[in-house]
């Protein structure tokens, strides 16, 4: 599903942490539209890399564009693209001091000057749709992780974002709860959604992506479809990975 | 208490109560709670009691030192108002990434540390005032403010640093910039760590202003030694003096605990 049009165009991408590479000349497009899962083993970079598209990491070489904006040219708002790039943190990152309904609606009154009553009525349609509507006056405290990382997503969609980052959505669940957070995912994938997504659940990574990003030790060992991935890795790595886990 | 533990050495005589395993004591228990209650009760009856039973010197004294307490009220009020900027610019100073502004922080707060705050006192009196004129009440609100801005700077500094770095990182992904991050999602949370320990400033700085009636400024402290050395009454003066600044100081805290527990349940709900 290669475009030459991609929202998201990663090139030649290092990044270092003092001596060691986190990334290593890491390329990667990603259609609008398109469903991209990253896997691999821990510490093989894949979060680091999702981190590089909304530029919470700065990286070492290379160049990322996103939605045609060069994160590395300094005439380019880094706050304006990350207005259109929504992410989902593993420890969801919800605000304590808000409610629910005010963890959705602080950033499009704040950034987007939109009005109370319009902000209140737009969180609660989304609040709505991840399911979670009774709880709008509640404070995160008082949440289920699920329920958390359900508002969490609300919140991101909130900025009506043209892209949405994943980072372990589901890694610090309950397992009874990562079914909950995996539907609201599913249905916005549904909803055509650009999404890129690191994850640990390969059920989902079958059911909803376009391709499968494979990376250890900071490289893209190995990009395919669900159905190449899962029945015919390539990568002798990639094939052992999957031996472990499945 | 929903579990008791007995420990029972010689039986039916022993019993070791350890309640139920929470080793802090919640706000909410009233054991910590009757110790203001109890403090200001005393407080009060002394205070009564001295006025009742022997209005010749206490009434008089009492009838003194009001403008006093005037005074010790507007120095302390000022100064916390004044040394809440400056603790908030120098905490966030301290986490600045700019070097320098950085360097200016740390160096305010390592040289206002370590000089006494009665030396600082005299410094800007005295020494300053060869230069410039520096009003009393201004000269008293500025040293006390300019020393406790440093030490609540470092409280600021430890509050926002104590905000996880998740919430930075979810508030700029949403794109809000560093300065509305701070103001949005940082401060107000640290603001809940920082206020016990800033609530301890506060009643420290109250009482400290005493050191201003070295200067010519007539606070509490001041008024009570103009009555002394006119009446040669030490004893009685400054009796009086201290009941009433625990008065105040009871009061303050009173205030800041109030506060604390606003905040809290906001939160914890």
């Amino acid at each position: 599903m290669s475009n030459d049009n991609p929202i998201i165009r990663i090139t030649d991408v290092s990044k270092y942490f003092d001596q060691v590479a986190a990334l290593q000349s890491v390329s990667l497009d990603v259609a609008a539209g398109e469903k991209v899962v990253i896997i691999g083993p821990s510490g093989s970079g894949k979060s680091t890399l999702l981190r590089t598209i909304n530029r919470l990491e700065d990286i070492s070489r290379g160049k990322i564009v996103v939605d045609g904006f060069d994160l590395d040219d300094a005439t380019v708002d880094i706050n304006k693209v990350r207005m259109e790039v929504g992410m989902v943190f593993q420890s969801f990152n919800l605000f304590p001091h808000k409610t629910v309904l005010q963890n959705v609606t602080l950033a499009p009154i704040k950034l987007k000057g939109m009005t109370k009553a319009d902000a209140d009525a737009m969180a609660q349609k989304l609040l709505d749709k991840v399911g979670i509507l009774e709880k709008a006056d509640v404070f995160p405290a008082k949440l289920s992780g699920g329920q958390q990382q359900r508002v969490a997503i609300a919140r991101a969609l909130a900025m009506n974002p043209k892209i949405m980052l994943f980072d372990e959505p589901t890694s610090a669940l309950d397992p009874e709860m990562i079914g909950e957070v995996l539907d609201v995912m599913v249905r916005l994938a549904r909803e055509g959604m650009t999404m890129v997504c690191v994850t640990h659940e390969m059920g989902f990574a079958r059911e909803v992506a376009d391709r499968i990003v494979f990376m250890d030790e900071g490289q893209i060992l190995e990009v395919a479809t669900p159905a190449e991935f899962f029945v015919s890795p390539k990568h002798p790595r990639t094939q052992k990975f999957l031996e472990q886990i499945l | 208490m929903t579990k008791q533990c007995k420990t029972s050495v010689d039986p039916g005589h022993v019993v070791i109560d350890v309640g139920d395993g929470a080793a802090i004591p919640k706000p909410s228990d009233k054991g910590l709670v009757s110790a203001w209650r109890l403090s200001f009760a005393g407080a009060l009856i002394v205070l009564a009691c001295l006025l009742y039973f022997k209005p010749d010197p206490y009434l008089r004294i009492f009838k003194f030192v009001p403008d006093g307490i005037l005074v010790t009220f507007q120095v302390t009020v000022y100064s916390i108002a004044l040394a809440l900027v400056f603790g908030l610019i120098t905490g966030l100073g301290r986490i600045s990434r700019n070097k320098y502004v950085n360097l200016v922080a740390s160096t305010y707060v390592e040289i206002v540390r370590g000089v006494p705050l009665l030396v600082q006192l005299f410094y800007i009196y005295y020494a300053l005032g060869r230069l410039v004129h520096v009003p009393d009440l201004l000269a008293a609100v500025l040293s006390m403010s300019v020393c406790y801005g440093a030490y609540m700077g470092e409280v600021f500094r430890a509050g926002i640093t104590a905000v996880p770095v998740g919430q930075t990182e979810a508030a700029r992904s949403l794109g809000f910039n560093r300065t509305q991050t701070m103001y949005h999602v940082i401060l107000p949370q640290a603001w809940r760590t920082i206020l016990p320990p800033v609530g301890n400033e506060f009643i420290a700085l109250l009482k400290d202003t005493s050191l201003v009636s070295i200067l010519g400024v007539a606070d509490l402290l001041r008024r009570g030694r103009e009555y002394a050395s006119e009446s040669f009454q030490y004893f009685e003066t400054f009796t009086m003096v201290a009941v009433i600044y625990l008065i105040i100081t009871l009061i303050l805290s009173k205030l800041v605990s109030i506060m604390e527990e606003r905040l809290s349940h906001h939160v914890k709900r």
